[in-house]
C-alpha cells in the first residue's frame, strides 16, 4: 500500500494522546541538536547556532524535574552513572567551579553575539 | 611528560565541559523557558498582524536549503513542496551522492533575517516540521543522512561542491545506516499510581501507618511527614529501576542507543512524568522484535502506571557517526 505523500509515523500511541503526529520537542531535539553538521555558504555564525541549540536544549528538557526524582544518568549518556556515585563532594565542588567558569564564558559569548548582530 | 599531560587534558576536557555545561544550563533554563513560552503565548493572542509599511529593504533572490543526502542509486521521494511552499524539492547530484534541496527566499533565510527568525519559536516550528516532513518522505524508501537545520547554500553549485568535498564522510554515514532504523522510546509514569504502588510494596510504610493509628497531635504530624518522605523516596527508586530496566532491555537488542533528557511537558504535551527519553538504532528487519519487547515491558510494568511510547522510524539523526560531522 503505497500512499502518496507523507505517511504518518507508525507508533503504538493510544488514541487520544495529545502529541500527534509528532511532538515539537521530538522534532526540535533532532533537527537542531543532531544530524550531520556541514558548513553551508551562509555564514550564520556557528556560535549563534550553538547558542540557539543550547537554548533549545533548555526549552526541550525538563531536567530539574527528573533530577528531583534522582534521575540524571543521561548526563553520562548511556553509562547509567550518577554524578554523586563515584567521587562524592570533590566532584561537586569541581563542577561548581567549572559551572562558574562556563557561565562567564557564556556571558562573553553572548556579548560577542550581541556585538556581531549590531554590525 | 608534558605531552602526556596535554593528552590527558585533551581527553578529559570534553567530558568535563559537557558536564559543566549541563549544570550551567539548568541554572539558565527556567528563565529562558519562561521567557520563550511567555513570548510565544503573547504573540499567539493577537493574530499576527501583517507587516505594515514597507519592509526595510528585504534581500532579493533565493538560497538553496539542503535536507539530507543519500546514495545516487536510491529512489527519490515523490514530487513535493519544500520549506517554501512555492518551491519543489529537487535532487542535486555529485560524487555518486544526491542531496535533496529546495529554494528558499533570501528575504527570509538570508543571514540577517535568519538570525531573527531562528529566535521565533513559531517560525522555527514551521521550518523544523517542513524539514522533517521532507526527510520522512525520503526515509520511506531510502537510506538518508539527515542534515542539521539551516544548511544553506548560495546555489546548487555550492551543494555539489559540498557533496564532493564531504563524500568520504557521507558515504561512511550511509554505510553505517543502511538497513537500520532509528526508533524512539519514552517511558512516562503516572506519579499517583507510582506512589500507590510504592506504598503497597513497602512494609515500612504500612508500619508507619499502623503506628499512626495509636498516636495523636505532634507525634502524628512527625510520623506523617516521615511517611511522606519515605513514600517519595520509594517512588523515586521505583521510577529509577523502571527506567534502567526498560533502557537496559532495549539496549541489549539495539545496535546503538542514545539517551536524552526527559522533555518539557509544554512542548511535548505528555501527561505524567517522563522518566526515559531514548533512541535506538535497530536492524529494519528486527523492528517487530523491538515492538514485541516494548509491549512486553509495558505489560510487565503495568502496575506502576507506566506507558511506553514507541515511535518511528525516525530519520537517523541520533546515529549519524560523529566522526562524519565536519565544521568547515
Amino acid at each position: 500500500m503505497e500512499a502518496s505523500g507523507l505517511q504518518p509515523r507508525q507508533s503504538n500511541r493510544l488514541p487520544g494522546r495529545p502529541n500527534d503526529p509528532a511532538n515539537l520537542a521530538d522534532i526540535l531535539e533532532r533537527v537542531l541538536d543532531k544530524g550531520i553538521v556541514i558548513a553551508g555558504d551562509i555564514q550564520i555564525n556557528l556560535l549563534e547556532i550553538e547558542l540557539l541549540t543550547i537554548k533549545l536544549r533548555l526549552l526541550i528538557a525538563s531536567v530539574d524535574r527528573a533530577r528531583e526524582m534522582g534521575i540524571n544518568w543521561w548526563e553520562s549518556d548511556s553509562s547509567l552513572q550518577s554524578v554523586e556515585d563515584g567521587n562524592g563532594g570533590n566532584a561537586r565542588a569541581q563542577l561548581e567551579k567549572e559551572n562558574r567558569e562556563l557561565r562567564e564564558r557564556l556571558d562573553r559569548l553572548e556579548r560577542l553575539v550581541g556585538e556581531g548582530s549590531k554590525k | 611528560m608534558s605531552d602526556e599531560l596535554a593528552r590527558w587534558a585533551a581527553e578529559r576536557a570534553p567530558a568535563l565541559l559537557a558536564r559543566a555545561e549541563e549544570e550551567a544550563l539548568i541554572v539558565l533554563r527556567d528563565a529562558l523557558v519562561a521567557a520563550a513560552l511567555g513570548e510565544r503565548k503573547r504573540e499567539a493572542t493577537p493574530p499576527s498582524p501583517p507587516p505594515s509599511g514597507p519592509a526595510p529593504e528585504p534581500e532579493a533572490g533565493e538560497l538553496v536549503w539542503a535536507y539530507c543526502v543519500m546514495s545516487e542509486g536510491e529512489p527519490r521521494p515523490a514530487e513535493r513542496r519544500g520549506i517554501d511552499p512555492g518551491s519543489a524539492v529537487q535532487a542535486v547530484e555529485a560524487g555518486g551522492l544526491v542531496a535533496l534541496v529546495s529554494r528558499v527566499p533570501r528575504a527570509e533565510f538570508g543571514e540577517a533575517p535568519l538570525r531573527q527568525n531562528l529566535n521565533d519559536l513559531d517560525w522555527l516550528e514551521r521550518v523544523a516540521r517542513a524539514h522533517e516532513a521532507v526527510l520522512d518522505a525520503a526515509l520511506e524508501q531510502s537510506t538518508i543522512v539527515p542534515l542539521r537545520l539551516c544548511t544553506l547554500y548560495e546555489s546548487e553549485e555550492g551543494v555539489r561542491q559540498m557533496l564532493e568535498h564531504e563524500a568520504a564522510a557521507l558515504r561512511e554515514a550511509i554505510d553505517l545506516l543502511r538497513g537500520r532504523q532509528e526508533w524512539s522510546v519514552k517511558v512516562i509514569v503516572d506519579p499517583d499510581r507510582l506512589s500507590a504502588e510504592a506504598h503497597a510494596r513497602s512494609e515500612q510504610a504500612q508500619a508507619f501507618e499502623h503506628e499512626l493509628e495509636g498516636v495523636g497531635g505532634g507525634g502524628a504530624y512527625m510520623l506523617r511527614r516521615r511517611l511522606e518522605r519515605h513514600l517519595r523516596e520509594a517512588s523515586e527508586s521505583l521510577a529509577r529501576e523502571l527506567a534502567h530496566d526498560v533502557h537496559g532491555r532495549l539496549e541489549e537488542r539495539a545496535l546503538d542507543a542514545v539517551t536524552r533528557a526527559p522533555q518539557n511537558r509544554e512542548l511535548s504535551g505528555h501527561e505524567g512524568e517522563m522518566i526515559l527519553n531514548a533512541a535506538y538504532l535497530v536492524d529494519a528487519e528486527r523492528v517487530n522484535e523491538l515492538r514485541d519487547l516494548v509491549a512486553q515491558l509495558e505489560a510487565q510494568h503495568e502496575t506502576l502506571g507506566a506507558r511506553i511510547e514507541l515511535s518511528g522510524p525516525w530519520p537517523p539523526y541520533n546515529f549519524v557517526p560523529s566522526g562524519a560531522a565536519t565544521i568547515a
